[in-house]
């Protein structure tokens, strides 16, 4: 187990270089200039400043500057913002993606979980064909529209939330429900496909043949194999929703890391591109091994096939 | 987890006194570098210059001085700082912090885009700022390390203060600051009031990179550590930011929150009715007008949204009248291509004045203002916006005539638009600029059979290829930076970094040189307007379409607010009276 868990470190290593490399030949090829606006130019001497101050001009060397400093968590100063450093930026905007990141994984468990088994359960019935019906919104609406209609319904008809920002408890909820969503409607089916699939199978006849009631079977037997195709999508899943959503960010006004992703590459801020890039894929990495660790403690054929 | 990740968020934050929405953040606090308006905004606010802004017509008013006396020649500026001017730590406001200031601003290391205002009007400032860019440029192909790097940083380091010593600002005594002109500027006040002639208080040099040694880095820049305008203590002792504004900086989140609180050592701090003010920050504008409609908001300085055109209909009918529209001190334009002689191999046509002449009288300004962008923005056939500038006489000008236009390009030896190559328009993408050019586009293919190509291109790229001069028409837009024609004039002068048009009048050139040495306001005035004349009534490098406005709320309940040709907002005046 322990070496498998240092074999997966050691891979995700090399991943994570690898992006950094493709990451820094895409910044470096990309056309444009960053330090341009749109309507002026500015003084030759002013652009040589500035480039020989964030290491423009020497590619190679600002490879392994760049490296370095990532390697001690200091990804340079941002080319767009420049009173702040790209590990500011990142430090002030991850924390508010992984609150609602977590907030909305939470969430889109608690209802795509349940649904998923009872849809399974009654398939066919009632509250299958809603859940299947809702679930089918879930998953085709964007996040652009339901947010919109929350913000408009929950805040300005209603009042009961405030409108946008970041600060108080009371800014959390309408962006994690928008983010969770779709999740939750994935969650559902993956839920409820999975406890089909366990349903039908030979031990759980045999299980209920023995007698077992139907609460135990279904919670204690089905749901901890039903559950696996969740579990691995939950890694994937956590570091998207916690890296932030462009979409949700800019709809409720929220200070998180998902902006970052568009605007900095729209800003030519290599530093930030980089920096925001690295993070997501650490990010990634880390949760796909949590995640296979889980797996492999759930469902111990994984680690008895791997040993 | 969830509560480890939550930290930051609180159960309730307190509301500021007078809350705005900034749409996008700041992107920087320098005084010197600044450049964005959102920026201007608050450095306003947290700083003063020798002059400030009048808050209804940002005409300058005596700022952090008294009103200067000036020699007859205009050279000479004599200012005497108040007495009462306070930084936010209670320490006098001196001559020494303005010259810091405007140094600071000139030095390459601190790369400030409008470092001109002061090069372009101080006398001696420019040659300082090419001899210490020349010597950077030198520094920097020296081997680093070397020892001969070593000694010819120690030869300029000695010298830097002799040669700076022959540029115009001079500290008589603490309080009083003369500046001396390279040439009359009869808008010099004006531009003591802009963030790049801001004071900057002494506390700066702790955080100076290499302080220790000489002051430079290896290739002689200045350069200070970039979190300097940060309202936390850092480093040696730095305090945070001190500023002498009506306000000091007391929290900055990025991208999130800015709070302003009143600064207790500002002269008028006990009348200001405003004591906080928070600047928000939604990305979407859209949010922001749900906020103000709730009330969350006081004031939105832009509401740039795809409605804003009904937005101008409520305020014009008087339905809303905390909706304000306002025509700014701005022209949005199309240039041509003056300069060279093919455009990514195919001939440009644009060299010819006659065609560029064509192409402006094809245009039906009037349709585009009133039928497309419907939010009121006064269509124009000028480049300096009329009745802006005191004293200025705008010249006559010619219209929308389709047949002059067919009959000029006829005349350039391409009638009925025949032989002229693929017209290739640039223009960036976002706000209204890909719905502006479609319609030129049309136009000009009705009025002139013409061919064109748009070529709509995100805002970094657009502007190198604008540099690079890859098109035959290119859009383009100009705020002026002080309330004189020449900050719209300068910009078509042959030797301007701006004239991205490639234009050259030596006639037109001259014009600006002389009216830069006539002290007679009547006469300069006239030279000024003969000047713009040439530009959109005889080679027209440029095609004016219409002067920006901008949609503003403003809560009923906000007094001391007023909308203004410059934008410009200084919060010290405004009360909230519900």
């Amino acid at each position: 187990m322990t070496r498998q868990l240092i074999r997966r470190l050691l891979i995700g290593l090399v991943t994570l270089l690898s992006v950094y490399v493709i990451t820094f030949v895409m910044v470096i090829v990309v056309p444009g200039n960053p330090f341009a606006s749109a309507d002026r130019s500015m003084p030759p001497e002013v652009v040589r400043a500035l480039e020989a101050r964030y290491s423009m001009d020497d590619n190679v060397a600002y490879f392994f500057q760049y490296l370095a400093g990532a390697l001690r968590f200091d990804f340079g100063p941002s080319f767009q913002y420049k009173d702040w450093t790209c590990t500011q930026i990142i430090a002030q905007s991850l924390p508010v993606s992984v609150t609602i990141g977590l907030a909305a994984i939470l969430i889109a468990v608690l209802i795509g979980v349940p649904t998923g088994v009872i849809s399974a359960v009654r398939r066919g019935g009632w509250f299958d064909m809603t859940a299947l019906g809702l679930v089918l919104i879930g998953v085709s609406l964007p996040t652009f529209v339901t947010g919109s209609m929350l913000l408009t319904v929950v805040a300005v008809y209603w009042h009961v939330l405030p409108i946008g920002g970041w600060g108080t408890l009371a800014h959390l909820p309408l962006p994690a429900i928008t983010l969770s969503l779709p999740f939750a409607a994935y969650i559902a089916r993956l839920t409820r496909a999975g406890m089909l699939d366990v349903l039908g199978s030979d031990y759980l006849r045999t299980a209920v043949a023995k007698g077992l009631d139907s609460r135990t079977v279904i919670w204690k037997h089905a749901f901890k194999i039903a559950f696996l195709p969740v579990l691995s999508f939950l890694g994937p899943a956590c570091a998207q929703a916690m890296t932030g959503s462009f979409v949700v960010e800019k709809v409720f006004s929220v200070p998180g890391l998902g902006q970052h992703f568009v605007d900095s590459a729209l800003n030519l801020d290599r530093g930030l591109v980089m920096g925001t890039v690295l993070v997501y894929a650490a990010l990634l990495i880390v949760f796909n091994i949590i995640v296979d660790t889980l797996y492999a403690w759930v469902d111990p054929r994984i680690s008895n096939a791997v040993a | 987890m969830l509560l480890l990740g939550g930290f930051g968020l609180r159960s309730q934050t307190e509301r500021a006194d007078f809350v705005y929405v900034n749409s996008s953040g700041i992107n920087t606090l320098d005084p010197a570098a600044i450049t964005w308006n959102q920026d201007i905004r608050v450095a306003i606010n947290l700083w003063e210059g020798l002059s400030a802004y009048a808050p209804k017509t940002a005409r300058a008013i005596p700022g952090a001085a008294y009103a200067p006396t000036v020699s007859d020649d205009g050279l000479i500026y004599t200012f005497t700082i108040r007495p009462d001017a306070r930084w936010s730590n209670g320490e006098p406001v001196t001559s020494a912090d303005f010259i810091r200031g405007w140094r600071r601003a000139i030095e390459p290391g601190t790369a400030a885009d409008y470092a001109f205002l002061i090069t372009d009007n101080v006398a001696g400032a420019k040659e300082y700022y090419q001899w210490r860019n020349d010597a950077v440029g030198q520094l920097s192909s020296m081997k680093p390390g070397s020892a001969s790097q070593r000694s010819r940083l120690e030869e300029h380091a000695r010298e830097m203060e002799t040669r700076f010593a022959r540029v115009g600002m001079e500290a008589v005594d603490d309080q009083a600051f003369r500046v001396t002109l390279r040439r009359p500027c009869p808008y010099f006040l004006d531009l003591c009031a802009f963030p790049t002639l801001m004071p900057i208080h002494r506390s700066i040099e702790r955080l100076r990179i290499n302080r220790d040694d000489l002051g430079l880095t290896r290739e002689g820049l200045v350069i200070y550590d970039a979190q300097w305008t940060k309202p936390t203590p850092r480093k040696n002792g730095y305090p945070g930011l001190v500023t002498n504004g009506p306000y000091r900086l007391n929290r900055w989140l990025f991208k999130r929150r800015l709070r302003m609180v009143v600064n207790p050592h500002y002269r008028d701090s006990d009348s200001m009715a405003c004591r906080t003010v928070d600047m928000l920050v939604f990305g979407d504008i859209n949010t922001a007008i749900m906020a103000y409609e709730a009330g969350e908001v006081d004031f939105l300085p832009d509401t740039s949204v795809d409605y804003d055109h009904e937005l101008a209909r409520l305020s014009r009918s008087g339905q809303r009248s905390d909706i304000r529209c306002q025509t700014v001190f701005a022209t949005y334009y199309y240039f041509f291509n003056c300069a060279d002689e093919s455009v990514d191999g195919r001939p440009n046509p644009f060299i010819d004045p006659r065609v560029r002449r064509a192409f402006a009288l094809a245009i039906d300004k009037r349709v585009l203002s009133e039928k497309v962008i419907k939010r009121g923005d006064p269509p124009t056939d000028l480049i300096v916006p009329p009745g802006s500038v005191a004293g200025y006489v705008s010249p006559p000008t010619s219209s929308y005539d389709p047949n002059e236009a067919r009959r000029l390009l006829a005349e350039a030896g391409y009638p009925g638009g025949k032989g002229l190559p693929v017209i290739d328009i640039l223009y960036n993408t976002g706000f209204d600029h890909g719905k502006v050019c479609d319609v030129l586009a049309r136009m000009w293919q009705r009025e002139l059979g013409v061919v064109v190509s748009m070529r709509g291109k995100e805002v970094k790229t657009y502007a190198e290829d604008r540099r690079n001069r890859r098109f035959m028409i290119a859009r383009a837009g100009w705020y002026g930076d002080y309330l004189d024609p020449t900050t719209f004039l300068d910009v078509f002068a042959s030797d301007n970094g701006n004239n991205n048009a490639g234009y050259t009048s030596a006639e037109f050139d001259q014009l600006l040189t002389t009216a830069a040495q006539e002290t007679d306001p009547k006469r300069r005035s006239d030279i000024l307007s003969r000047a713009e004349r040439i530009l959109v009534d005889r080679d027209q490098p440029a095609l004016p379409l219409y002067h920006h406005t901008q949609i503003l709320a403003i809560k009923p309940y906000v007094r001391g607010l007023y909308p203004n040709v410059r934008l410009v907002f200084p919060f010290k005046y405004v009360s909230i009276e519900r």
